[in-house]
């Protein structure tokens, strides 16, 4: 009896400290607005560089993903529920809405699922396997099971503690890309005029 | 030979021998047709065949009967686990229905290989609008896109994508592929689209063997696609099968023909000799009727197939009207034996009734004649069936009755002290002579007051709730809706062709722009004059790209520009065509032509300026195409009938003199009258059926009023017929108010109240007083 006590004990210990992906996905939620920098390094095969690139992020629990990489050069990319926008310097945006190309439109929503660890999108395309690595650090590694990202990806592997801090994506034909995400703040917790500036391009 | 000769028995018995052998002849034509034709049951081919938009007919035939083809499905399986396995099932049972071909679901991984490899190969030929764009503004605007491209972490551009294909051109015909997926996306291979509840629909497709309009396998395949149906959604619980197909239609039109004839026509032939039974209490003249009413079909079938190769289902229906008119001469006939056979001989029966049988005979078949005026098919097929028809059942009577009802019992004329009474009426009421052809014009008034006008073809076809509801769905899903609504390109060769669809493109985009349109699909295969020019641009913007990208930072070598030409015969044998074939044709004459389905259609006019303004082009748009038809000959036959009771009235007051000849025309005008009037007391709206009906009226309704109007003296026996020809009539014609098609049914509305309305008012004609003591 008393065992079966403590055991209980330290089963409901357990719970209350490891991180599951329910727990993280709610903690994402309750963040309306997160900001951050990243930096990425793109090792294709084949090619003796590595192409790095960095810039920052707008994420909004309500307007979506804006994901603006300012070096080497100026791209922009728009996320909302009903669009996806892509802006390079010296050309016309391209548009591509949930109904002219819903398959490059499910593609990139993939992207937001993502960054809020959207449990239910992300169980569509991947097996997911979570572990806990102690100390509120965090991993989820996910294997696309549907075509075509099962023939582009290999894997994709999230990491982090409070926030995401790492992606790494290992491509089918070899190549590896690595996002690093840094200052990372939730404040203020609504778009500031110039973001929503953005949001609404 | 003088013409009381056929009379003489051994004149007239080479003539019915010689009718015999022209009957047998008509069998042993109709064995060796019968094989040889089918049974249409296509509403489109009741309509006329010209004035397609300009467009070539054999390219829109052979468009229409390959799009007639076309079946698919959208299937929605179960959740979870048993999603594939209910998929293939479905997949499995269609492909071993030997009535499908080309059965096609998911693209399976090899032939998504082979579609890359084709795209890959042929890179240089198959270039995107945006590249091409993008090339022409220069090579700086091309190299900005690779950079994009190769930066993004989820584009996912690897090593070898990028030295095989440095311009991304692969690629970017991909994406532009993909922009033209018409709301669906692609999953495992399927295509899916997803409805408003997020759950997912498969596409899948197939060709039926046999063309859909062959009733026969069109029934057994859509009994065995129901079955299929039924068992798969019973299996797995939660599934749910969408389908689209011209077989599903005209299956359900054959099928309600089919109930048409067999309940209608079988009612029609169980009334008639009901009747003939109860009158002359003998089975002779029933089997009489019988057989006069055979040859007329035989005759007519013959003569229709020999016409037309075919025969419309409608055709078939409208010709168990027939029955009551052929059945007509036999009763002419055997009731003057009925009556007088123990007075005269029955050739001297048959000299006496030559010129009433032959002038109704004349009469009647002359307006069948008119319907030919009518540029549709499925009224010149009832033309010629009924002319042929009337005429054999006619010619039956004259050669052979005389012999066959030398057994028929005699009596008096049956209902002979009903008749007078009638007559008497008429004669000395002044209340009924005034009274009721008044009482008619009111009628009349209040239903032509009521009547409303509508040359919408969809009334030719009533269609089945649960196949409208199925559409709905589908339209909603794919966003493609069934319009029958497009445009067909066309040239002298496959080049000109795909140069002037390719002309076309940019005025698309603007009417879609504009708002004219909400959608289009657009043949990918470019004309050789297109991949020249894009051959030169890329040659031209290869060496530059590879430059700008090395500059910034990006080492790849100079793209290959040789020529990798697609020519249409390649693309057809290609995987990439897959699903575009059937918007290409190619005739062995090198006639070529592109179909453009267009959806959302909100101008018609513009679409049709649009395709106005350009060689070779034309908008197909049947229903209003048809509609604004109908209208036209709805008002040509209005003038026609119009001009008819004209000269019909100006005959009769030649002929009888004011201010008898004015009364004589009286019954002609309100049966035209009430014909019309009928459809508006009942609901019905007025077409082209109508008037074609009312025809029948004038044409039909006019021998009574001939009879009664006969100066010789009309003897009640011939009373007594004409009293048999309009019941027996009422019973054919009347039955067709029943028929489930809207179209049919007030035809046969028109028919009978205007038949009816010439026969009751027809004893207003009779001479004045003096001459009835004559009877």
């Amino acid at each position: 009896m008393r065992r079966l006590v403590f055991l209980m004990l330290g089963l409901f210990s357990l719970s209350v400290h490891a991180v599951t992906l329910d727990d993280l996905q709610q903690r994402f939620s309750q963040q309306p607005v997160l900001r951050a920098e990243f930096s990425q390094q793109r090792s294709v095969s084949g090619m003796d560089q590595k192409l790095n690139s960095s810039g920052i992020l707008v994420i909004s629990r309500n307007d979506g993903l804006w994901w603006q990489q300012e070096k080497p050069f100026a791209l922009s990319l728009l996320l909302t529920d009903s669009r996806m926008v892509q802006t390079m310097a010296g050309q016309p945006p391209q548009t591509v809405t949930a109904q002219n190309n819903p398959q490059m439109f499910q593609f990139n929503s993939l992207l937001t699922a993502l960054f809020h660890a959207d449990h239910r999108a992300l169980e569509q395309n991947f097996t997911l396997d979570f572990s806990d690595r102690g100390q509120g650090n965090w991993k989820l590694v996910l294997t696309p099971k549907t075509s075509p990202l099962n023939r582009l990806f290999k894997t994709i592997t999230l990491e982090g503690q409070t926030f995401l801090n790492n992606i790494n994506i290992n491509d089918m034909q070899g190549d590896v890309t690595q996002i690093r995400f840094f200052n990372q703040r939730t404040e203020p917790k609504t778009l500031t005029d110039a973001e929503k500036q953005h949001f609404s391009s | 030979m003088p013409r009381s000769s056929i009379f003489l028995p051994e004149h007239h018995r080479r003539l019915a021998l010689g009718w015999l052998l022209i009957c047998l002849a008509l069998v042993a034509a109709l064995f060796w047709l019968l094989p040889r034709s089918q049974i249409n049951s296509s509403v489109l081919a009741l309509l006329p065949k010209q004035q397609l938009a300009g467009v070539p007919e054999d390219v829109s035939d052979a468009f229409s009967k390959r799009l007639d083809r076309q079946l698919m499905w959208l299937v929605k399986p179960p959740e979870g686990a048993q999603r594939d396995n209910a998929l293939n099932a479905w997949l499995q049972k269609l492909q071993k229905l030997p009535a499908l071909q080309q059965v096609e679901g998911p693209m399976d991984d090899a032939s998504q290989r082979q579609w890359g490899l084709f795209f890959f190969n042929h890179r240089n030929a198959l270039m995107d609008a945006a590249t091409r764009a993008r090339l022409s503004a220069g090579a700086a605007a091309q190299s900005q896109w690779i950079l994009g491209q190769v930066y993004s972490a989820f584009a996912g551009v690897s090593g070898k994508e990028l030295t095989g294909d440095p311009l991304l051109l692969v690629r970017a015909s991909q994406m532009a592929q993909q922009q033209n997926g018409a709301g669906m996306t692609l999953d495992n291979g399927w295509l899916v689209a997803k409805d408003t509840q997020g759950k997912s629909w498969y596409l899948l497709h197939a060709e039926l063997r046999a063309s859909s309009y062959d009733i026969t396998s069109s029934k057994q395949i859509v009994g065995q696609l129901d079955a299929l149906k039924t068992q798969f959604e019973a299996q797995w619980p939660g599934a749910k099968v969408l389908e689209r197909g011209t077989v599903f239609y005209s299956n359900y039109a054959s099928q309600q023909a089919e109930h048409d004839i067999s309940t209608l026509g079988v009612a029609s032939v169980v009334g008639v000799f009901l009747l003939i039974l109860l009158v002359f209490r003998s089975v002779i003249p029933m089997l009489l009727s019988l057989l006069s009413i055979s040859i007329g079909a035989l005759a007519g079938a013959v003569m229709t197939l020999l016409v037309f190769g075919e025969i419309h289902v409608m055709t078939l229906v409208l010709s168990t009207s027939i029955v009551g008119i052929s059945a007509d001469y036999t009763l002419y006939f055997l009731t003057d034996r009925h009556v007088h056979g123990g007075q005269s001989t029955p050739l001297e029966s048959l000299k006496k009734l030559f010129p009433a049988l032959s002038m109704a005979m004349l009469t009647t078949v002359a307006a069948y004649l008119m319907l030919l005026i009518a540029p549709f098919p499925g009224m010149q097929q009832l033309a010629v069936f009924a002319a042929a028809g009337l005429s054999a059942a006619c010619i039956t009577v004259m050669c052979w009755y005389p012999y066959l009802a030398k057994r028929l019992p005699i009596g008096p004329t049956p209902g002979l002290g009903l008749i007078l009474c009638w007559l008497h009426a008429w004669r000395s009421t002044k209340k009924l002579r005034i009274g009721l052809p008044l009482a008619v014009l009111i009628l009349a008034t209040i239903g032509g007051i009521r009547l409303h006008v509508d040359d919408d073809i969809g009334q030719l076809q009533a269609l089945p709730g649960d196949l409208l509801k199925q559409e709905r769905q589908i339209a909603a899903l794919t966003g493609q809706s069934n319009e029958q609504k497009w445009l067909v390109v066309y040239g002298d060769t496959a080049e000109q062709t795909l140069q002037r669809l390719e002309a076309l493109e940019p005025r698309l985009a603007q009417a879609k722009k504009e708002g004219a349109v909400a959608g289009y699909r657009l043949l990918g295969l470019p004309s050789m004059q297109r991949q020249q020019a894009d051959l030169a641009l890329l040659t031209q913007r290869a060496p530059q790209v590879a430059a700008e990208l090395k500059q910034a930072g990006l080492n790849v070598s100079v793209a290959n520009v040789s020529p990798q030409w697609v020519t249409p015969q390649a693309w057809q044998h290609s995987v990439i065509s897959q699903g575009w074939r059937l918007l290409w044709l190619s005739l062995p004459d090198g006639r070529s032509a592109a179909l453009v389905p267009v959806n959302g259609v909100s101008n018609g006019a513009a679409m049709q300026s649009l395709a106005q303004a350009m060689p070779g082009v034309g908008w197909v748009d049947r229903k209003s195409e048809f509609s604004g038809l109908f209208e036209q000959y709805r008002v040509m036959l209005s003038w026609l009938l119009m001009l008819a009771a004209g000269v019909i009235c100006a005959i009769y007051l030649w002929r009888f003199r004011w201010p008898h000849g004015l009364i004589c025309c009286i019954p002609t005008l309100l049966s035209l009258a009430m014909g019309v009037a009928a459809l508006g007391l009942s609901g019905h709206s007025l077409n082209l059926f109508s008037l074609l009906a009312l025809i029948l009226v004038l044409g039909i309704g006019i021998n009574y009023t001939l009879f009664f109007t006969n100066p010789r003296g009309t003897p009640t026996t011939s009373m007594f017929a004409v009293f048999m020809a309009v019941v027996t009539t009422q019973l054919t014609f009347g039955m067709l108010v029943f028929s489930s098609t809207q179209a049919i049914s007030s035809f046969g509305i028109v028919l009978s109240s205007g038949i009816l309305t010439a026969f009751v008012l027809s004893p207003l004609t009779l001479p004045g007083k003096k001459r009835g003591s004559n009877k």
